[in-house]
């Protein structure tokens, strides 16, 4: 029985890091197609350096990312307390409006925004992009917040207010703590998922600014460069790093 | 302090002019299929800005177009199904003959299409053809001359075909004498019906890059771009290429200028500028495509000029007949190729 679990961890792990590990290693391949190994090399490294068009396209993807998952995080955090502690009129309602976002196929929301930046005349480029962005996040955010917020004991805030603190200093000493895990998970969500986005982002963007989705997948007629293995080889080591800071950091408040 | 507004207004001012002196260019299209050493060298020689936008399919790219009622790009490389289409939908603008010098250079072979008759509105870049890869390791290259044998029983469960519905009717349009453009329901359902036949050999459908189960060795028969030889030859050189006697596919990419483009001075500049022949040659060297440059074509390697898949021979170029916009029957091929895909 424990030689069946180890091998069914080994199984899940191996299906999940056997393609990035592949990856990684490839980025040292000399060959170019990466169907057999041809020797160590940092060429590729090399050579993404001279790639002004792809870094920039991952700097562009970086500032994006940031950006709308800040902003998503921040309005998404005050909606989600919004749903959870006031009533208002129609609560319900937007409550489930941001469901629909969230269920809505990429290619209908790109068309949506294509179509209402050029009514209202913006200009497709980095500001339509960051918009688009911040609205495919936000009911990410909302989700993960309030979900976090019905989960913890409402008598906490009630006792709060008997002992006479302010609406400020609950917010800042009792919710926030409480629901600071499920706003980081809500950004690190929005930062992935603007980071991956292809299909709106194809529509919304405009030539002045462009990013590394997009880029590399044009890339397929004339053949995805091994240089987009080192990118991923190096965002790749970005989040370990993260991650790793991110745990060390918190073990230490402990 | 009273000389900081003025001097902020100076800064401005410097900037503004700055910004109105340059010049800019436009560009949308597939990523690096155009060397970025050309578009340099483009930008040092005429101090035109370029910026480079890239889209991943032609769809996409139209609908960005369509939407935007051809504005905000200056050149764009449809394939020539899309050059007819957008020509006749009133998105592309004239091209001005009159500003281009380098014109000549380019091979009547390729000019005067049906998808865009007398070149008003598109003169073309790069060009390739849909034939079939053989791997010589496992399968003799010279018994595989034709569509039709592709399918042979002896195949069942064997075969790439490409995973667009354009090429694998052409494929079974050309088996039967028929137009690559037929809009002819009979003809289409004949197709169809052979195509049924031929599903059973087929292993896998590709919609990005056939040479990569070629060159993992999963297949070693099928539907495969020229282009993508020319790259897996690089790393294996087994890979052949078929020009099949019934008639390759054939597409070619073209420059455009869409009709709402603010740049149009500096979109004949540049087309100009890609028309030269030592630009042209560059291009080739570096994406392994054909080129309509037929002065290009004279400074290449005589390696080059002599290789069959990049350059077929006039034979097989007389015949060669190019994907156009077929309308609504479309329509008709779309609903078969649905039935093909779920086995009805």
């Amino acid at each position: 029985m424990k030689a069946f679990k180890w091998s069914f961890i080994i199984a899940i792990f191996a299906y999940l890091y056997l393609p990035i590990g592949i990856l990684v290693i490839n980025s040292f391949n000399a060959s170019k197609y990466g169907y057999e190994w041809k020797g160590f090399t940092f060429e590729w490294y090399a050579k993404l350096w001279e790639n002004e068009a792809l870094t920039q396209a991952f700097l562009n993807s970086l500032l994006v990312a940031s950006l709308a998952a800040t902003a998503a995080t921040l309005i998404g955090t005050l909606m989600a307390l919004a749903l959870h502690r006031y009533r208002f009129p129609l609560k319900a309602t937007a409550s489930s409006l941001l469901f629909i976002v969230m269920m809505s196929p990429d290619i209908v929301l790109a068309i949506t925004f294509l179509v209402i930046f050029i009514a209202l005349g913006i200009q497709l480029g980095f500001w339509s992009l960051l918009i688009a962005h911040i609205t495919f996040c936000l009911p990410f955010v909302v989700i993960t917040v309030y979900a976090q917020l019905k989960g913890f004991d409402k008598y906490l805030l009630e006792a709060a207010q008997d002992l006479g603190a302010s609406e400020s200093r609950i917010f800042r000493l009792i919710i926030l703590p409480l629901v600071f895990p499920a706003i980081v998970a809500g950004w690190l969500l929005s930062f992935t998922l603007s980071l991956d986005d292809v299909i709106i982002s194809s529509f919304v963007t405009g030539p002045s600014f462009e990013i590394l989705p997009i880029r590399v997948f044009s890339m397929v007629k004339v053949g995805v460069s091994p240089e987009v293995n080192v990118l991923a080889t190096l965002l790749l080591a970005i989040s370990l790093f993260l991650v790793t800071l991110s745990t060390l950091l918190l073990r230490r408040k402990h | 302090m009273i000389k900081l507004p003025a001097l902020l207004a100076a800064v401005l001012m410097a900037m503004s002019t700055a910004l109105h002196a340059e010049e800019k260019l436009v560009v949308y299209n597939w990523a690096e299929y155009i060397p970025e050493s050309t578009v340099a060298d483009f930008e040092k020689e005429t101090g035109i800005k370029v910026e480079y936008s890239t889209y991943e399919n032609n769809e996409v790219m139209y609908s960005k177009i369509k939407l935007q009622k051809g504005k905000g790009y200056d050149i764009v490389v449809p394939s020539a199904y899309l050059v007819s289409k957008m020509r006749q939908e009133g998105l592309l603008q004239k091209i001005d003959k009159t500003k281009l010098t380098n014109l000549k250079n380019l091979s009547p072979d390729l000019l005067d299409k049906p998808y865009d008759p007398g070149n008003g509105y598109s003169l073309p870049y790069l060009w390739g053809s849909t034939g079939i890869g053989v791997n010589s390791k496992e399968i003799d290259p010279s018994t595989i001359t034709s569509w039709a044998d592709l399918w042979d029983e002896k195949w069942q469960g064997k075969l790439l075909l490409t995973d667009d519905v354009r090429e694998v009717f052409h494929m079974a349009l050309k088996k039967n004498g028929f137009s690559t453009n037929s809009t002819n329901p009979d003809e289409v359902k004949v197709a169809y019906e052979d195509l049924q036949k031929l599903m059973p050999n087929v292993l896998v459908f590709n919609a990005d890059a056939p040479r990569e189960p070629f060159m993992a060795g999963d297949v070693n028969l099928g539907m495969i771009w020229s282009g993508e030889v020319i790259m897996a030859q690089a790393d294996n050189p087994d890979i052949h290429y078929v020009f099949p006697k019934e008639g390759a596919g054939f597409w070619v990419d073209s420059f455009v200028i869409p009709v709402g483009a603010e740049n149009v001075e500096s979109a004949h500049k540049f087309i100009d500028y890609m028309l030269r022949p030592e630009v042209g040659q560059k291009v080739v060297e570096e994406l392994g495509y054909s080129t309509p440059n037929a002065a290009a074509k004279a400074l290449l390697s005589e390696e080059l000029q002599n290789n069959p898949v990049i350059f077929p021979s006039a034979e097989i170029m007389k015949t060669a007949e190019f994907q156009n916009d077929i309308g609504d029957a479309m329509k008709l091929y779309d609903g078969y190729w649905e039935k093909l895909k779920t086995g009805e």
